[in-house]
């Protein structure tokens, strides 16, 4: 036996009142590591996501440009559209190496919303070579054919060879390949030739963006003046996305934070109350302790040890609960969040793990420096007269 | 020789603006192995004698020598090594703690005294107090007389040679009192000074020597003719 037996045994006496404000510090805990593990998870993906577009900058037609680019990497529908001209333009631009146009189109199958992402396949997989297909990609001109996600290929049972009726005029198409999953939106997605997308659709010639890739990425601030002289044209460069993104994203990290910080206050002032409490009721036995040898030293140990391990405890269960309950948390996240990324949101890392426990081992010191003076301060034969039992 | 000497001790407590004159002059010696009963009224100073005595408080004037060393003016540190080694306390109201057993509060002061357990020892001391068959049970399931030979043997584990006892029998009845003067005789005999304050004449009948105090001075010292030393 020793002082941290002793102190362990102590919170022993009284579980409920211990266990409760264990819970206290790990919702606290929780919050911030669920916070921490998101504010690097996001960024983490979005950075991902964006990264996998394989491309330096779209083309989108005049108006916000950042709905655009974020439709284009999440999936949706522009009503607005570029003419196959503005493409020819942009691919006559020097130092622009690969230009390929994007049509996107929401229809219903079987009532629910699908989304085919019309491209011209030859560019599109120089763009994003880690595309792998189980079956075959289609040709640029090839007709009544469709590669589609995995996740959609999962969802509704679709297999290679199976004829999908496609389209406003029900037209058969055939599945010719799945993609591999990429943690993409495309993973959703029918993939169509653009020319097969434009004409089942009644989209000729338009697209929704150019997909841009540079000879020289150091270039990429003339290269967009260039190409915002074609009228109607605006430019939207990936790093200017992924900023956008995360500045909209700021707002709602403010209100987390926020939350984070009242939750941490409140947890705190719960510890020293408990441990004041705590302190109080046992005046007498504190005092019956420094009758038999125990020093002020000892006591104000005594009583910090039992702070810190609620607090290591709580902050322990903190991290757990966080884990398990990830899934929750995200959900809440991606509800109170103008953009998410497809990825996972909460990327566990053990160093911030490591960083929540040992926050709430020093929020534990300093809620129980109090307590722990005014303990080792009691005067014996004061803290033996005393009325507190 | 002797192993206590109390010398024109004083102690003024202040309340507000008023002065509490608990002790007016107290002086009191005390050998190896001597029984002293402290006796008199509510309020007439016998645990303030006690509180210095065993250094948990400071006279304000007058001198408390143990094995000749002066103890009152001490600092802290070494006031709690003379609580440690030197002096051990019973209570009226125990102080055990309820979540450990007999023997673990036996052993309590060895954790503040950083003391090697001495399995020995212990069992020695739980056959002392006649708490061997109970040492593993745990406050609530003793009597208030197991209870109390519980804070004994916790007085004792340090070895001191000095056991001081506010009223040790004033929650019991007399059979379990009796069992309680009955291991102070033997420590007694084993050359433990005991001084006990107590209302209970049948205790202070056992030991060698009354002094009564009343407000806050000796009032009378007589011997009981039970010290056959």
């Amino acid at each position: 036996m020793n002082l941290f037996t002793l102190a362990f045994r102590n919170l022993r006496r009284r579980k409920v009142r211990t266990l409760l404000t264990i819970a206290g510090v790990a919702i606290a805990v929780s919050v911030l590591f669920s916070l921490l593990a998101f504010n690097a998870g996001y960024e983490q993906e979005l950075t991902k996501e964006v990264d996998n577009l394989g491309i330096h900058l779209l083309a989108v037609p005049k108006g916000c440009p950042y709905e655009a680019a974020s439709m284009i990497i999440h999936g949706g529908v522009i009503p607005k559209y570029l003419n196959e001209s503005d493409l020819s333009s942009i691919r006559n631009i020097p130092g622009v190496a690969i230009a390929t146009p994007i049509l996107m189109h929401q229809f219903l199958l079987n009532g629910t919303p699908h989304i085919v992402y019309g491209i011209e396949s030859s560019d599109m997989l120089k763009l994003r070579p880690y595309w792998h297909a189980e079956g075959r990609f289609f040709s640029d001109t090839e007709k009544n054919v469709m590669v589609i996600g995995r996740g959609l290929a999962e969802k509704e049972n679709l297999k290679v060879g199976q004829i999908l009726n496609f389209g406003p005029k029900k037209e058969p198409f055939e599945i010719v390949g799945i993609l591999d999953r990429t943690g993409g939106q495309e993973d959703e997605f029918h993939l169509v030739s653009l020319s097969e997308t434009q004409r089942v659709f009644g989209k000729e010639h338009k697209v929704n963006a150019v997909a841009v890739f540079l000879d020289d990425i150091t270039q990429i601030s003339d290269h967009s003046d260039e190409i915002e002289k074609i009228p109607e044209v605006q430019v939207v460069t990936m790093t200017q996305v992924t900023g956008t993104i995360m500045n909209l994203v700021g707002s709602a990290r403010i209100l987390l934070f926020s939350l984070i910080a009242v939750a941490v206050v409140i947890s705190a002032c719960g510890i020293s109350n408990t441990l004041l409490m705590s302190v109080y009721e046992r005046t007498r036995e504190l005092g019956m302790f420094k009758a038999i040898g125990a020093s002020s030293t000892d006591i104000g140990i005594m009583i910090l040890t039992e702070t810190i391990v609620i607090t290591t405890l709580g902050g322990i269960a903190g991290v757990g609960g966080a884990l398990v309950g990830a899934g929750l948390i995200e959900q809440f996240i991606r509800g109170a969040i103008p953009y998410a990324p497809a990825g996972s949101l909460i990327a566990f890392d053990p160093e911030v793990a490591l960083i929540c426990i040992g926050f709430s081992v020093i929020l534990g010191v300093i809620c129980g420096l109090y307590p722990a003076y005014r303990s080792s301060r009691l005067s014996p034969i004061e803290a033996i007269r005393s009325e507190a039992v | 020789m002797n192993l206590l000497e109390v010398q024109n001790l004083t102690k003024i407590y202040r309340r507000g603006s008023e002065e509490i004159h608990a002790l007016k002059g107290v002086s009191l010696t005390a050998r190896a192995g001597e029984f002293i009963s402290i006796v008199g009224p509510s309020g007439s100073g016998k645990t303030a004698l006690m509180n210095l005595i065993g250094s948990l408080d400071t006279p304000d004037g007058g001198t408390i020598l143990i094995d000749g060393k002066e103890i009152s003016g001490l600092p802290e540190r070494e006031r709690v090594s003379l609580r440690r080694h030197t002096i051990g306390f019973v209570f009226q109201q125990f102080f055990l703690i309820p979540t450990m057993t007999a023997r673990e509060n036996i052993m309590l002061p060895l954790i503040f005294s950083r003391q090697k357990i001495d399995e020995a020892w212990i069992e020695q001391i739980l056959a002392m107090v006649g708490l061997t068959e109970r040492a593993g049970h745990k406050p609530h399931e003793l009597s208030g007389g197991e209870m109390q030979r519980v804070a004994i043997g916790r007085a004792l584990v340090n070895r001191p040679e000095i056991i001081l006892a506010d009223e040790p029998t004033g929650n019991l009845d007399s059979a379990t009192a009796e069992q309680i003067y009955v291991i102070f005789e033997e420590l007694t005999r084993q050359g433990i000074t005991l001084i006990v304050v107590t209302h209970n004449p049948d205790l202070a009948r056992r030991s060698h020597r009354i002094v009564t105090i009343c407000d806050g001075i000796i009032h009378d010292e007589s011997s009981t003719g039970t010290d056959d030393s």
